[in-house]
């Protein structure tokens, strides 16, 4: 049980999707200009991260493995997570459009988000067992909203702040990530 | 749009097969490659951390209570075992070490054969130095780090990292110590 | 539009990391040292180069619902292919790389050049496109690998090249780093650009400012 604990305190805060293994960082820039839009992306991924993790997972241990298949694991994955972002969107549009109106213009974008590609193949790259998966694919989502959030929040008061001209637009969104990774580093002694 | 909807299943089966077939080429015409560079890696190793041999280590494999122990041998003559411990109290995960141990129950040599470490901090395990200090040690001596009251120094900023590879080291040792040296 | 053109604006006025902001999962993650940043950005290169190829040979054929998912198709089974011909060549490297090889797959640089210039434009000029944004791509994660390094480590391809007084700031190479230096980098390309247009502009302008 302490295992799990470890496994979703490290994958939320230490080992942070965006600020320490820079995954979904496209997103991470591109929809965190207001809170809204970042908290609708978080969600959409949490969602997306966790049916692709249980399926790709599900697919690697009885078909992929079995059979030897190993060498398509790539294409495999990509191509499940492209089905699944699809299928979600139809099933959301049909069975609630209100969720779909805030939720339905990020879930294109999630195809090509690293950071569920990323956690699919963590999962297998780090040999966890169902349960452990669930726990590291759900504290992912969570540390990726986290981060997303966050950073939206700081940036919605930078961008009302008085920035040196050449410094304005993604070079001080950078150097804000970096502080907050920074920040994010302090959690390493919370892991003992 | 029937019609149309046809297209698409046939242009998308179509591109899955070819792919999948250029896929099978490559694969199996970069298989043994690929084995034999994890086998390399491997044996660089080993080269590492024993003295000296002559045999072939990777090869020369007993199995004991389902750990692979690797043997080397001098012109026959058995000079040390090696074995693969893992802790899962790394950092970034498992990280797997090779312990190399003679046949006075004295460690030879450690290599670090798996990590995800944190670049600059965690992954000075992989330092000479670093693995340097478990060389001579035998089960006898505290292989832990100071701070758990053993003999292993930590370095700065990081303790779990070189907890992990001293516990690894511990239980390596212990396992050859108790199951072959032993007896 | 000349192919030289092609090849240039792929190089520094479209560039993926710099200008359009893509591809920064790999480009913040595997600079921890010049090589590092080179090796990922050839690698990216050559599977950038496939799969415009195909995709400008193909692209006919394919109906417009499915292209997404066909170019995705494409484009995955180049990086499976180098990510086998790696392991099998170039080991050491693939080690180090590790995960964001398969990562290739999602870095949205590949899928953009696919569906905006190979998807409409021929075979010749999609493979200057593939070198040009390929090679832009390369430089950039370069210029960060080194800047990294540099400050970080105190070398460059390994070799030392500052002095004893220099202590090296490790958090360059951590995480964060990755961050600050591309904010920084990003800061002195505006400020370079922006020198030059006011060097190039007419006098009137340069009195209003």
């Amino acid at each position: 049980m302490t295992g799990l604990i470890l496994i979703f305190i490290s994958a939320v805060l230490v080992n942070n999707f965006v600020l320490s293994r820079f995954l979904g960082i496209c997103p991470f820039f591109g929809v965190s200009k207001q809170l809204e839009t970042a908290i609708g992306m978080s969600m959409a991924v949490t969602f997306v991260m966790t049916v692709a993790g249980i399926v790709t997972w599900i697919i690697q241990y009885t078909v992929l493995n079995p059979f030897g298949l190993i060498y398509l694991q790539t294409i495999v994955f990509i191509l499940v997570i492209a089905a699944l972002v699809q299928l979600v969107e139809m099933v959301i549009e049909k069975t609630s459009p209100g969720l779909y109106a805030s939720l339905g213009i990020f879930l294109p974008l999630i195809t090509t988000n690293c950071a569920i590609l990323g956690a699919a193949l963590l999962n297998i790259q780090l040999q966890y067992t169902f349960i452990q998966m669930l726990v590291f694919t759900i504290g992912s989502s969570i540390g990726f909203g986290l981060a997303l959030i966050l950073f939206a929040g700081i940036r919605e008061r930078v961008d009302l702040s008085d920035v040196p001209k050449y410094f304005r637009g993604l070079p001080v969104a950078f150097i804000t990530a970096g502080i907050l990774a920074l920040a994010f580093m302090g959690f390493s002694g919370l892991v003992k | 749009m029937r019609d149309n909807n046809f297209k698409m299943v046939i242009v998308l089966t179509v591109i899955a097969a070819i792919a999948a077939f250029v896929l099978s080429f490559v694969y199996s015409s970069t298989k043994d490659k690929i084995a034999e560079a994890y086998r390399q890696e491997f044996l660089r190793a080993l080269v590492k951390v024993f003295p000296n041999y002559n045999n072939e280590p990777d090869k020369d494999i007993n199995i004991v209570d389902g750990q692979n122990i690797y043997i080397a041998k001098m012109d026959d003559k058995v000079v040390g075992y090696a074995i693969k411990s893992t802790s899962s109290k790394g950092y970034g995960g498992d990280i797997d070490v090779l312990i190399a141990v003679s046949t006075d129950g004295k460690i030879t040599g450690i290599e670090i054969l798996r990590h995800a470490e944190t670049p600059g901090l965690g992954d000075k395990i992989e330092d000479e130095w670093f693995k340097n200090l478990f060389k001579g040690l035998t089960a006898k001596d505290n292989i832990a780090v100071k701070k758990d009251g053993g003999i292993i120094d930590q370095f700065s900023g990081a303790t779990i990292s070189p907890r992990a590879v001293s516990e690894a080291v511990a239980n390596g040792l212990k396992f050859i110590d108790d199951k072959i040296l032993g007896k | 539009m000349s192919l030289i053109k092609i090849f240039k604006e792929g190089l520094w006025k479209n560039n993926a990391v710099f200008k359009q902001v893509l591809g920064m999962c790999p480009a913040l993650a595997v600079t921890t040292s010049a090589i590092n940043g080179i090796a990922m950005g050839l690698a990216s290169t050559a599977v950038l180069i496939c799969s415009n190829i195909v995709v400008s040979i193909v692209k006919d054929y394919i109906p417009s619902k499915v292209r997404i998912p066909a170019y995705i198709v494409i484009i995955a089974s180049f990086v499976t292919v180098i990510d086998l011909v790696m392991n099998a060549y170039l080991h050491d490297i693939h080690k180090v790389l590790g995960l964001f090889i398969p990562l290739i797959v999602v870095n949205c640089m590949i899928l953009g050049r696919a569906e905006s210039f190979a998807s409409k434009n021929s075979v010749v000029k999609s493979i200057f496109d593939g070198i040009g944004i390929g090679l832009g791509f390369t430089f950039a994660l370069f210029i960060l690998g080194s800047v990294r390094e540099i400050l970080g480590n105190g070398s460059i391809l390994g070799f030392t090249v500052t002095g004893e007084w220099f202590k090296p700031a490790i958090v360059m190479i951590l995480p964060p780093g990755a961050f600050i230096a591309l904010g920084f980098i990003m800061f002195a390309i505006n400020y370079i650009e922006d020198r030059r247009k006011i060097k190039n502009a007419p006098k009137e302008h340069c009195s209003v400012g």
